[in-house]
C-alpha cells in the first residue's frame, strides 16, 4: 500500500532526514519509534506531502502510494489525495481542531470535500463515524465546539475527521502524547479495531517503546534523522541487532525484577546541525571502534530484520 | 524507622469568584489527604493529569497554604512557622520541577544558578564558592566545565541536572520531586533516575516522586500513592503488590509492557473524569466503576489507616 526508498529531505543546505526506507501492507499496523529530533515528524510529513509548509522538500528517493509516485505529484492531485484516501492524526487535538466551528461542520466537510456527498449526507456519516469511535450521543456532539469535550474525546473527533472519507493508511503522528494513560489505552484500542475492520495500513510515530510494543506489527528505529533499523516487533524487541535500539530497551524500567537498573545513554541525542561523521550514534555508543567515526554504516540484513551498524548483532 | 515527613488531612480548596452572570464556585483539589513518609524511603504519588498530585507537592512544601489539615517535617508542624522560620526550613525540604527549562533563569550562568539558593537563605558555602559549585556539579555528574554557559546552551537532560544541583545546594534530607523526568527522552529520563537513585544512596535522601508513569514509579519507588480526583484512593506498600482499588487495576491495566510478547487485550475504561468543580456524591470514581453498588454512590469511601494496605473503596479487589 505505502512504500518508502531512501527518503531523503532538505531544508535549505540541511538534511534532517535521509535513508529512510520501509513498507507497509493493508491491515499492517508498521511503528516508527525514535527520540526528539530523530526525524519522524518529517517522515510523516513527506508522506503527506506537507513539507513545503516549512519550507522543506524531498531531494531523493521515492514514495509509492497504491502504485503511484508521491514526490513528483502536483498539489492539486495531492490535495485529493491528503485528507481522503491519505489520512493524518496529528499529535496534539488541541490545534488539529477550529476552536470557532461547531464539531459536526468540521467533520463533515471531509466527506464534502472527498466524496462528493452533500450536507445531509455528509452529516449522516459523521454520526455514524462518531458512532463507530464509541462516542456517546454522537448527535449532541455535532453541535458542541471544541473547547467544551476533554482531550480524549477531541482525539476522537481528530481520528473522526481522517476517517470520514474512508483512507487506505493513516498517518498517527504521536496521537496519544498528550493524553492521560487510562485515555491512550482507549485510542490505543480504537486505532487497533479500525487496522483490523477497515484493513487499514496504519503509520504509527511514537517515541513510546511500549505503545510500540502493544500494537505494531513491523517497526522502524529512527536516530538522528537516518533509520537505523527496522524488522518484525519480535525481532526489535527480543534480538535488536543495533547497539541504539538494545540501548533504547534498556531505558525503559520493565518492573518484572527487583534488581532491574536503568542506565541511560550517555550523552545527548544530536540536534541536525551538528550529526556527528560516520555513525551518528558513535559518540553515544559503548561498542564504537576507529571505523564507527569516519564511514557510514549500511544495513546488515538478519532474517527479516536489518541494522545500519559496522558491528550488527556482535554486541549484546 | 523515623517518619521525615507526617501529613494529616491535608486539603485545598481553589475557589473562583462569582460575578454577576455566575455563581462561585469551589474545587478540591486535594482532599484529605494523609500519609507517613519514613526517612530514607521513596514514596511515589500516581495519578492522571489533574488529580491534584502537583498540588500535594506545593502543599507539603507550603508553597501554597493548605485550606485545612497539617504537615509535620521532622516531627514539627509546618503551619506554626513564622515566613523566616518557614525559609530557614526550605533549606531542608526542597522541589525538582518537571520543566527545566522555566525553572532556571535564562540570564544566569550555570554557576550563579546552582549558588542561587545560598543567595536567597543569606548564606556561604563551607569552601570557597568556585569549589562549591564544581563540588555541586560534579555530584549530578556536570562537567564543571560547564560552570560559565547559559542554559540555552544546554541540553533538557543537563538542565534537569542543573535543576536538581539547585536543590541539593543547601544539603536537604527530603527532595519533592516532580515529574522531573517528563519533559525529557527515555535515554535521558533514563540517566536522571540512575543519578537520583545514586544520590539518594549517597546522600541518604528521603523523596516524594510524583509522577503520571506508572512503570517508572514501579521501578523507582518503595511505597506508591495512586490519587483520583483529589484524594488519595489506595496506597501500595509496596511495588509489587496487587491493586485492590479498581482504579488503580484500571492504571496498571492501562500501561503496557515493552515486550511484544506481553500484550494485551485492552478493556477501556468507560466514560469521563468528572469535573472537579461538580463532584458526584459518594465515591468519585463510581460512575465508570464495574463493581459500583448504590453505597458507592452516596457514601464516601474512606482510606483505611489501619490496614497494611490500605484502600479507599466499598468493594475492594
Amino acid at each position: 500500500m505505502l512504500e518508502v526508498r531512501d527518503l531523503e529531505v532538505a531544508f535549505g543546505p540541511i538534511a534532517p532526514l535521509s535513508g529512510v526506507s520501509f513498507s507497509l501492507a493493508k491491515g499492517e499496523t508498521l511503528g516508527i519509534v525514535g527520540e526528539s529530533g530523530s526525524g519522524k515528524s518529517l517522515t510523516a510529513m513527506s508522506i503527506m506531502g506537507l513539507l513545503p509548509l516549512s519550507g522543506g522538500r524531498i531531494t531523493a528517493g521515492s514514495i509509492i502510494f497504491d502504485g503511484q509516485e508521491l514526490t513528483t505529484l502536483a498539489e492539486p492531485v495531492y490535495r485529493k489525495l491528503r485528507g481522503g484516501r491519505l489520512g493524518l492524526i496529528t499529535q496534539n487535538p488541541m490545534t488539529s481542531l477550529d476552536p470557532l466551528q461547531k464539531i459536526g461542520p468540521q467533520v463533515d466537510v471531509v466527506a464534502k470535500l472527498h466524496l462528493g456527498m452533500t450536507s445531509r449526507e455528509a452529516r449522516a456519516r459523521t454520526i455514524e463515524i462518531l458512532g463507530t469511535l464509541r462516542i456517546p450521543e454522537p448527535k449532541t456532539i455535532c453541535d458542541r465546539y471544541p473547547h467544551q469535550m476533554s482531550g480524549g474525546m477531541k482525539q476522537r473527533i481528530v481520528i473522526a475527521m481522517a476517517l470520514a472519507a474512508d483512507p487506505d493508511v493513516l498517518v498517527a503522528d504521536e496521537p496519544t502524547t498528550a493524553l492521560d494513560v487510562t485515555v491512550q489505552a482507549q485510542i490505543i484500542r480504537l486505532l487497533d479495531d479500525l487496522v483490523k475492520k477497515r484493513d487499514l495500513a496504519l503509520v504509527l510515530i511514537t517515541h513510546d517503546m511500549s505503545v510500540v510494543a502493544q500494537t505494531c506489527d513491523k517497526v522502524v528505529v529512527m536516530y538522528a534523522g537516518r533509520a537505523i533499523e527496522h524488522g518484525p516487533v519480535e525481532d526489535i524487541f527480543h534480538a535488536p541487532q543495533h547497539p541504539y535500539t538494545q540501548a533504547l530497551i534498556g531505558c525503559i524500567p520493565k518492573g518484572l525484577s527487583e534488581d532491574e537498573h536503568l542506565t541511560g545513554i550517555p550523552g545527548t541525542v544530536p540536534t541536525v546541525v551538528n550529526y556527528p561523521k560516520g555513525c551518528a550514534f558513535h559518540p553515544r555508543c559503548k561498542a564504537a571502534q576507529a571505523i564507527c567515526s569516519t564511514d557510514r554504516p549500511g544495513f546488515v540484513t538478519k532474517g527479516q530484520s536489518a541494522a545500519a551498524c559496522h558491528f550488527a548483532g556482535a554486541v549484546q | 524507622m523515623t517518619n521525615k515527613l507526617e501529613v494529616r488531612n491535608l486539603s485545598k480548596r481553589f475557589t473562583i469568584s462569582g460575578g454577576p452572570f455566575r455563581k462561585a464556585r469551589a474545587m478540591h483539589a486535594v482532599n484529605d489527604v494523609s500519609f507517613d513518609l519514613v526517612s530514607g524511603r521513596v514514596v511515589g504519588v500516581v495519578g492522571e493529569s489533574g488529580c491534584g498530585k502537583s498540588t500535594l507537592a506545593r502543599l507539603i512544601l507550603r508553597l501554597i497554604e493548605p485550606s485545612n489539615g497539617s504537615v509535620k517535617l521532622d516531627g514539627s508542624d509546618l503551619r506554626a512557622k513564622t515566613p523566616a522560620q518557614m525559609r530557614a526550613l526550605r533549606a531542608d525540604m526542597q522541589m525538582v520541577f518537571q520543566d527545566p527549562y522555566s525553572a532556571i533563569d535564562p540570564r544566569y550562568t550555570i554557576a550563579r544558578a546552582v549558588m542561587e539558593p545560598f543567595e536567597v537563605q543569606g548564606r556561604k558555602p563551607t569552601g570557597t564558592e568556585e569549589e562549591e559549585v564544581d563540588k555541586l556539579l560534579n555530584m549530578v555528574g556536570l562537567n564543571p566545565g560547564l560552570a560559565s554557559s547559559f542554559p540555552h546552551q544546554l541540553s533538557g537532560g543537563q538542565k534537569q541536572r542543573v535543576g536538581i544541583a539547585r536543590a541539593l545546594a543547601l544539603r536537604p534530607s527530603l527532595l519533592v520531586l516532580d515529574e522531573p523526568t517528563a519533559s525529557l527522552d527515555v535515554s535521558v529520563q533514563a540517566q536522571i533516575i540512575s543519578l537520583l537513585e545514586q544520590l539518594r544512596d549517597d546522600l541518604g535522601l528521603t523523596y516524594l516522586f510524583i509522577s503520571h508513569d506508572l512503570s517508572l514509579v514501579r521501578y523507582f519507588c518503595d511505597e506508591i500513592m495512586v490519587m483520583y480526583l483529589g484524594r488519595v484512593v489506595e496506597a501500595l506498600p509496596d511495588t509489587n503488590a496487587a491493586a485492590r482499588h479498581p482504579y488503580t487495576a484500571t492504571l496498571m491495566d492501562s500501561t503496557f509492557a515493552p515486550d511484544p510478547k506481553l500484550r494485551r487485550i485492552i478493556a477501556p475504561l468507560e466514560g469521563e473524569v468528572p469535573s472537579p468543580f461538580d463532584l458526584p456524591p459518594g465515591c468519585a470514581f463510581a460512575e465508570r466503576c464495574p463493581r459500583a453498588a448504590a453505597i458507592c454512590r452516596n457514601e464516601t469511601p474512606i482510606l483505611s489507616t489501619q490496614d497494611s494496605h490500605p484502600v479507599a473503596c466499598h468493594h475492594p479487589l
